[in-house]
């Protein structure tokens, strides 16, 4: 038993030296999907080197509740921490990606308690994890669950899907990043209707406005979107980090300070193994092989 | 029907200001804007003064305005078919300042006067029934030059301004966007505007600046006397307006579509900047907005050549967000303004400030403004009556509160 847990410690990078049993059940259960109310978790990929995230309310066609969000923090904690995990894909139903948030939940609340208990403030873990993020998308992504959509670095959507900011018709605005993201996205024009109108797009005028930048059918969705997590967990995971750090720079940046960003971070590619592995790679024609160093 | 006003004396005496004052206000309520005859009794006097010689015919008498926001107000009167425009605060009466006036103290006192009966008589300004219908006169089409103005929608919710220049192709001049203006100001006062739908004619929306206006104008007028300043009184808009894009959108006009929230397109429609052909580049907003919205390529490549696109490519591009045939653009447009007007106008504010800070902030900077107007709409009634009616599956109903 000691064996196992230090065999299991030896495979993550936090430190699991003298839990107990049940921690180490735990743990393994953190990883493979156990113990979650509101989500499922897995590893996926032939090589098991993509997290995947199912939201998993569907009497409530996934609305995200405190509760969920919280759960979806610590599944990415956990893939954070594995080191076999390169990329991680978060999905719906066929029917739903995330119907919005939990209306219920807020409902009574007044101002004081959301500037006091800072709502909605964890509900971002998505836009801070360093690995690279798709959301696969089928059915409705409305509100929050746009919202928690755009947070994530790509969006593939499946035929049905449909991208809609409806708070306004609750008396409210978007509180998560939609009003900022959608019309980075999307331009004035189209985000100003959607926000203030309520009306949803489909797929197709998501991918033509450059909200989604792949449209699929409902069935093959989840496995396209799991190939293209394949596909980047190839890569280094060190230097995919650092690329995902300076695309995102260029919210945040003026295109100068951006490009300055980029140039360091790109330097700063010079100090590291894969950099060196994947160019004399090429140079030699073989395949690279990565160590994330 | 012609109303006298006998102006018993011309001493001044406080009573006879009184008397005069009260005759005034008794005609001024019973009869809207008629003509109003003013004969002085002493003719010697008049004739001294000259006032016998100027039957004044204060034939309209506009409600009173401020004039940038400072403590003069004007009362615009035709006199003798003349614009006039007289100050009316008690500070400057005697000195009142009429532009092109010929008139000597004394009268131009007399205007003055009774354009201060007038404001004070229009003071209380929803009461009045004979404000109320010069006010509705002013916001529901009457009285612009170059634009039209009405109310729309099946509930009189959605604003309507037109552009009205057919043969300059709805050109924009200075006096256009100081109408356009106006008109604004009044939907943002009207309780019952939601949203405000801007067009122009299926020919052209707008063809541009009036070139005829700027071609002899230096830099330092420009400069000095803040050329374009006031023309983007459209984007600080509170309520949010739909652009209903006809035919042309070129240059000013292309400026003038970008800075209303939403643009639908009809099938003809066509944008361009061909300021650079003119050997200027745009100056209100065109490469900022154009940029912003189709991307640095295709903006290059429209101020650099002055080339056009066409609706569909505005579409793609993201410049526009629908396009509908020609002869159902306007009415698309109502019918968006009126789903906006529907929803509550306070978090419909809020909605819209939080979209236009993406322009202006940071990622990170902008989710905080998005997330502390988020937490304020909890302050409000609309977003309980909102929250609750959805729980309850009911229809909201909503107080602007």
């Amino acid at each position: 038993l000691f064996l196992f847990c230090v065999v299991f410690a030896d495979n993550n990078s936090t430190s699991y030296i003298g839990s107990f049993k049940i921690g180490v059940n735990v743990d393994f259960c953190l990883h493979t999907g156990g113990n979650y109310e509101y989500i499922l978790v897995e590893k996926r990929g032939e090589k098991k080197n993509v997290g995947f995230i199912q939201l998993n309310r569907p009497k409530a066609l996934n609305a995200l509740c405190d509760g969920l969000m919280k759960e979806v923090g610590q599944a990415l904690d956990a893939f954070e921490a594995d080191g076999d995990v390169g990329a991680v894909v978060i999905t719906g139903s066929e029917k739903a990606f995330a119907a919005g948030a939990d209306i219920k939940e807020m409902q009574n609340r007044t101002f004081q308690e959301c500037y006091g208990g800072n709502f909605l403030a964890h509900w971002n873990r998505v836009s801070t994890v360093k690995k690279p993020v798709i959301a696969a998308v089928n059915g409705f992504a409305l509100g929050g669950g746009c919202e928690f959509a755009m947070m994530c670095d790509i969006i593939y959507a499946g035929e049905k899907a449909q991208f809609g900011q409806p708070e306004i018709l609750l008396g409210t605005i978007p509180g998560a990043g939609g009003t900022q993201r959608l019309t980075r996205a999307v331009g004035k024009s189209l985000a100003m209707e959607m926000v203030l109108t309520g009306d949803r797009i489909g797929a197709q005028e998501a991918k033509q406005s450059g909200l989604v930048s792949k449209v699929y059918p409902v069935d093959q969705l989840v496995s396209e979107a799991v190939k293209c997590g394949e596909k980047i967990a190839a890569n280094s995971k060190l230097v995919s980090a650092m690329a995902k750090e300076a695309v995102n720079a260029a919210f945040e940046l003026t295109l100068a300070e951006g490009n300055r960003l980029e140039k360091r971070l790109f330097h700063a590619t010079f100090a590291t193994d894969d950099r060196k592995e994947g160019m004399t790679a090429f140079v030699e024609k073989r395949k690279a092989s990565f160590q994330d160093n | 029907m012609p109303s006298f006003i006998w102006c018993k004396t011309i001493q001044w005496a406080d009573w006879s200001i009184s008397l005069a004052y009260s005759i005034l206000a008794l005609c001024l309520t019973s009869l809207t804007y008629n003509n109003i005859s003013i004969l002085c009794k002493n003719r010697k006097m008049m004739e001294r003064t000259g006032i016998f010689h100027h039957v004044c015919r204060i034939k309209y008498i506009s409600p009173p305005q401020t004039a940038g926001g400072g403590s003069a107000s004007f009362c615009h009167v035709l006199v003798h078919g003349q614009h006039q425009q007289i100050r009316t605060d008690r500070r400057r009466a005697r000195a009142a300042s009429c532009s092109r006036s010929n008139f000597s103290d004394v009268q131009s006192a007399v205007m003055a006067f009774l354009c201060r009966s007038a404001a004070s008589l229009l003071k209380p300004y929803r009461a009045a029934p004979a404000v109320l219908s010069a006010a509705r006169l002013y916001s529901s089409g009457g009285n612009y030059e170059y634009i039209l103005v009405e109310k729309r929608g099946e509930k009189k919710n959605v604003g309507f301004i037109q552009l009205n220049r057919p043969k300059a192709l709805n050109a924009l001049c200075d006096g256009l966007m100081k109408e356009v203006g106006q008109a604004l100001d009044a939907f943002e006062a009207d309780g019952d505007v939601g949203a405000v739908v801007i067009t122009g004619s299926e020919k052209a929306f707008a063809a541009g600046a009036d070139i005829k206006e700027m071609q002899n104008r230096t830099f330092q007028e420009c400069y000095g006397g803040n050329f374009l300043a006031h023309w983007n009184r459209v984007s600080t808009v509170k309520k949010p307006v739909i652009a209903a894009v006809n035919g042309f959108a070129l240059g000013g006009g292309c400026e003038f579509a970008m800075m209303c929230d939403i643009i639908y397109a009809g099938e003809k429609a066509q944008f361009g900047q061909p300021e650079i052909l003119l050997g200027t580049i745009p100056g209100a907003g065109g490469t900022q907005r154009l940029t912003r919205a189709v991307g640095k390529s295709l903006a290059m490549e429209m101020v650099l050549t002055g080339d056009r696109i066409g609706a569909q490519e505005a579409k793609q591009s993201g410049l526009v967000s629908k396009v509908y045939p020609v002869d159902q653009l306007v009415s698309e447009a109502v019918k968006c303004g009126e789903k906006i007007a529907a929803n509550s106008k306070l978090v419909s504010a809020m909605a819209k400030e939080a979209v236009n800070a993406a322009f202006e902030l940071t990622l990170a900077e902008g989710n905080r403004l998005e997330k502390r107007l988020f937490h304020a709409t909890f302050a409000t009634d609309d977003r309980k009556e909102g929250m609750t009616a959805f729980v309850e599956k009911r229809k909201a109903s909503f107080q602007d509160n």
